[in-house]
């Protein structure tokens, strides 16, 4: 009985760091990410491709002067940890490396760059080459 | 007399009989001599029974008598028991079991040890405030968060002047 007992504790024990590692191996995945290039500007774009609602509800929350925002380009990819991907969005150079632990760092060419933990639903939004656009960048769902 | 009428003078020295039934037994004995010195048998019978009864009793009393019934239950209940025999592989299998599962559980525990990847330092702020360099000297990052909202403006500029048109406007 004591054995027995023993045995079930330890399965138990077994069991559960093996789950962690799974989610501990989980969570060190790829992250897979959206760049969006936005165009900005205080006139309607009925010719340009509007941006999505809870994309717009976000940056309409943000202290920015404009109030119309439109998709210039969209670029989904993956990051595996430790790497960096290099993209062209407009006319902006950016590289998002995935430091683990749903952290990235953007960096933008020319400008600087930025280190943030970007879990989904959290949105990353910078200027561009272009003063009148901007770089969002997200997880995908 | 018949059977019955034999068990009611029984069931009448033994007073098992009603107020009404037994009057009327009583009566039938003092007009029926048969019924009476049948009466008079069964009460000479009661009688001799009632004193050759051999009337047994504890020496002790009640509460010690039951409780060295219980010690000895006890004492007998270890010899019952007997341990089955265990054969040299059951024991072996009982040992290995949790042997092997402890020595797995100490193989995963060196293999997460070993192969994780040191662990980024802990955001102690508990928030999601974002690290930002700027390449220039010249050049300055502004940055909003908007917690609700889970977004992260980081506005970089350099040292020209500002072109905000919208006076809350950190662009």
């Amino acid at each position: 009985m004591k054995s027995f007992t023993t045995t079930r504790l330890v399965c138990a024990a077994l069991f559960f760091l093996l789950l962690a590692g799974v989610t501990a191996h989980a969570a060190e995945a790829d992250l897979k990410l959206e760049a969006q290039l936005i165009l900005c500007s205080n006139d309607p774009q009925p010719q340009g491709r509007p941006v999505a609602p809870e994309i717009e509800k976000k940056l309409k929350r943000l202290p920015l002067k404009w109030q119309h925002y439109s998709v210039v380009s969209v670029q989904q990819f993956s990051v595996a940890k430790d790497e960096s991907k290099p993209l062209v969005l407009g006319g902006s150079e950016i590289a998002v490396k995935n430091l683990g632990r749903e952290r990235v760092e953007l960096t933008l060419v020319g400008h600087g760059k930025i280190t943030q933990s970007l879990r989904k639903g959290q949105t990353l939004v910078t200027n561009s080459n272009d003063e009148s656009s901007l770089i969002v960048l997200r997880q995908v769902n | 007399m018949n059977q019955e009428q034999q068990l009611k003078l029984q069931a009448f020295l033994d007073g098992e009989l009603p107020e009404r039934e037994a009057r009327e037994i009583l009566a039938w004995t003092q007009r029926d001599g048969e019924a009476a010195s049948l009466l008079a048998e069964l009460k000479g019978t009661r009688q001799a029974m009632a004193k050759a009864e051999l009337r047994l009793s504890v020496p002790t009393t009640r509460e010690f008598f039951w409780s060295k019934i219980e010690r000895e239950i006890q004492r007998l209940e270890p010899q019952a028991t007997i341990a089955p025999d265990v054969s040299f592989s059951a024991a072996l299998r009982r040992f290995l079991l949790p042997a092997s599962a402890l020595a797995a559980l100490v193989i995963a525990g060196l293999v997460v040890h070993f192969h994780a990847t040191p662990v980024a330092p802990v955001d102690t702020a508990g928030n999601d405030t974002p690290a930002v360099e700027t390449t220039l000297a010249s050049a300055d990052a502004t940055t909003y968060r908007d917690t609700s909202a889970g977004t992260t403006l980081v506005w970089f500029s350099d040292d020209t002047p500002a072109k905000a048109v919208k006076p809350t406007a950190i662009n």
